[in-house]
């Protein structure tokens, strides 16, 4: 038995199986020479050609494979193959490694991210005309017959195309992080993944049993009877609060005592909001936008955005739909935005900040977002703001943007809800004057922690600095839903506080009105709030209210 | 041969999805078209139907470029190409 333990985990979930290693395209080339150039010719382009097919095909069901096709026909990567062949007489395999080899690295050594992964898709190729060359037909994981825990070094997207995913229970792979196409398979499957597992091909043979608890970052090979049994019993009980949850599932969100309330999902792209969907949620409490700036290196045009907002909007229906305009600083340096490194970024230029200064970028995506409100429930929301010239100003250029609308003809929602983020101590100030301008609050946890005790959530030397926990946070939340109620509008959260087991009971009770959480946590939020009194939560958000230290906070949460 | 210089001006340069443009408007041609990055040193050169090649050269904003063309088209080559530089390679200018 051997135990591994993992940092990161990008799907959560259980599994045990036998090991399937999977082992990529032997690209030790054979080193032979040939006589016949034009016979060795034709058998390369024989093999290009099948390939091209096979891509053609895939090119219809997922664009990755238009790339992979353009490249497949790059006329340098051909002509340094046939003249590897011609000239130095070697076979094709051998001309076909060394070339990938040349391009490869030479992509690996620029300094551009976008180039840079391009190498991957480089050696896919490779590895396509490879596999045909040698005469191995189809992947060799299109084998899978029976449940396994796919291991391997790295898988691309020509790995897992023809994959039976209903008899894969896991994947490990040694390499890639939460953008590898494997977590991304992963995460849209529900497969339990971990990635970036250093030497596991080397410690795992075929067939070797592996419990694998993707949730806690674990890994045993060869468990003994003991271990499996956990395990068994951990899926078990996994399986039995699935069931528990889908009671509550598709109930309207509420306290045990009928206090309504609100379970969103936090969202962002509209494959996030289908995945969400599945869990029942009462809305998109945050619809981060900034994938759409992020992903293409260029700005994306009004047209752009408006159909991916409406599309956001007629997959929720009548469903909220809180937009967050968008949120970036300089701890994401992007040219096109003009955005460079700062010292500081967290206090820098950001957010609502670099908006009102890019006014042709904030004007763009108000105006995408309103055209978009006509067809659905959208509401506005601003990020970051710490004064009444933001809130002012951004108002103002909303209201310039309907203007255009309504000159122009173009249907809008005229009556769409605007709210905030509260995540700056300002804010908080400033929340009972804040409350009668707009139309809802949201309070950001993860921001408003950092900026109330002044510490770094990123730097591990004060992380237990870094807690929500702590009092001064929990009197700020407090100020910022009595407030919002005062003043007759909805508090809702979309930090990570507002999914915390041990924070809800304690939230419900201070009076939070909409919870929004990742996704995969809603059926466990909407069950655990349906099991809370109010009145009960109310006396313990009270007790909490006079501690002066988190660790009394957690004495009385943990009751 | 025919050949013309110019300047890369669109913000993200010849780069992704402007790289994919210009190649697929050289693979229009008959010629044998060459694009040269001029501001590094030495200069380097690549084909101007790869794609591979092309994304290599690192033809940033600002870069000095030429494009030279040999072949029965070479003239409306570099002319078709020295434009769709200029004019931001799909991608529009500042």
């Amino acid at each position: 038995m051997k135990n591994i333990k993992v940092e990161k985990a990008f799907c959560s979930g259980i599994a045990v199986a036998p090991a399937y290693l999977y082992n990529k395209t032997d690209y030790t080339p054979s080193l032979r020479f040939i006589e016949d150039v034009e016979k060795e010719l034709e058998r390369f382009n024989d093999a290009l050609k099948a390939v091209m097919a096979d891509l053609g095909v895939l090119a219809a069901q997922n664009e990755i494979f238009d790339a992979h096709l353009e490249l497949a026909q790059d006329p340098e990567l051909i002509e340094m193959i046939a003249s590897f062949i011609r000239n130095e007489k070697r076979d094709a395999e051998w001309a076909l490694a060394d070339a990938i080899t040349t391009f490869s690295s030479a992509f690996e050594a620029l300094d551009d991210e976008y180039l840079k992964a391009r190498a991957v898709d480089i050696r896919d190729i490779g590895g396509r005309l490879m596999k045909v060359l040698k005469g191995e037909k189809g992947s060799s994981l299109s084998k899978i017959n029976k449940s396994t825990i796919v291991i391997a070094k790295e898988l691309l997207p020509s790995d897992t195309a023809q994959m039976d995913f209903a008899l894969v229970k896991g994947f490990i792979t040694q390499e890639g992080g939460p953008t590898s196409h494997v977590a991304i398979i992963a995460k849209s499957l529900g497969i339990p993944t971990l990635v970036g597992v250093e030497g596991i091909t080397d410690l795992v043979e075929n067939d070797d049993l592996i419990a694998l608890d993707a949730e806690k970052g674990e890994i045993v090979i060869a468990p003994d009877e003991e271990t499996l049994k956990d395990f068994n019993q951990r899926i078990k009980e996994k399986a039995e609060e699935k069931e528990m949850f889908l009671q509550t599932a598709t109930l309207p969100s509420a306290s045990s005592d009928g206090r309504l309330l609100s379970v969103c999902a936090n969202v962002g792209s509209l494959q996030n909001i289908k995945d969400a969907l599945l869990s029942h949620p009462d809305g998109v409490g945050l619809f981060r936008t900034e994938f759409l700036f992020i992903d293409n290196n260029r700005l994306p045009t009004e047209d752009e955005q408006f159909e991916v907002y409406k599309q956001a909007a007629l997959l929720l229906g009548k469903k909220e739909l809180i937009i967050r305009t968008l949120d970036i600083g300089g701890d994401k340096p992007l040219e096109h935005l003009g955005i460079d490194p700062e010292d500081n970024p967290f206090l820098g230029y950001r957010a609502i900040r670099l908006c009102l200064d890019k006014q042709d970028i904030f004007r763009t995506q108000l105006r995408a977002i309103l055209r978009a409100s006509a067809f659905g429930n959208i509401k506005i929301m601003y990020p970051m703001i710490v004064s009444f010239d933001e809130l002012n100003e951004a108002n103002r250029i909303r209201k310039a943007c309907m203007a255009e609308l309504d000159a122009s003809g173009q249907a809008y929602n005229k009556d769409i809800n605007v709210g905030m983020m509260i995540e700056t101590p300002a804010s908080v100030m400033l929340a009972d004057r804040f409350a009668e301008h707009v139309d809802f609050f949201s309070i950001g946890t993860n921001d408003l922690t950092q900026y109330i005790l002044a510490a770094d959530r990123g730097n591990p030397k004060i992380a237990n600095i870094y807690d929500t926990f702590d009092p001064a946070v929990l009197k700020s939340i407090q100020t910022v839903i009595d407030a919002g109620h005062k003043a007759g509008i909805r508090v809702g959260m979309c930090g990570e506080f507002a999914g915390n087991p041990d924070a809800l009971k304690m939230l419900l009770g201070m009076g939070l009105d909409e919870f929004s959480v990742s996704p995969p946590i809603i059926p466990r939020v909407k069950y655990m709030l349906h099991k809370s009194s109010y009145v009960e939560a109310q006396h313990i958000a009270e007790r909490v209210s006079s501690c002066i230290t988190k660790d009394q906070v957690k004495e009385i949460i943990k009751e | 041969m025919y050949e013309k210089e110019t300047l890369v001006k669109n913000k993200s340069g010849i780069h992704a999805r402007p790289a994919s443009v210009f190649v697929k408007l050289a693979k229009g041609f008959s010629s044998s078209i060459t694009i040269k990055n001029l501001s590094c040193n030495p200069v380097r050169s690549a084909n101007a139907k790869s794609m591979l090649n092309i994304l290599t050269l690192c033809l940033v904003k600002g870069t000095s470029v030429s494009i030279c063309a040999e072949g029965d088209d070479q003239e409306a080559a570099v002319e078709a190409l020295i434009n769709l530089i200029d004019s931001g390679c799909g991608e529009g200018l500042e």
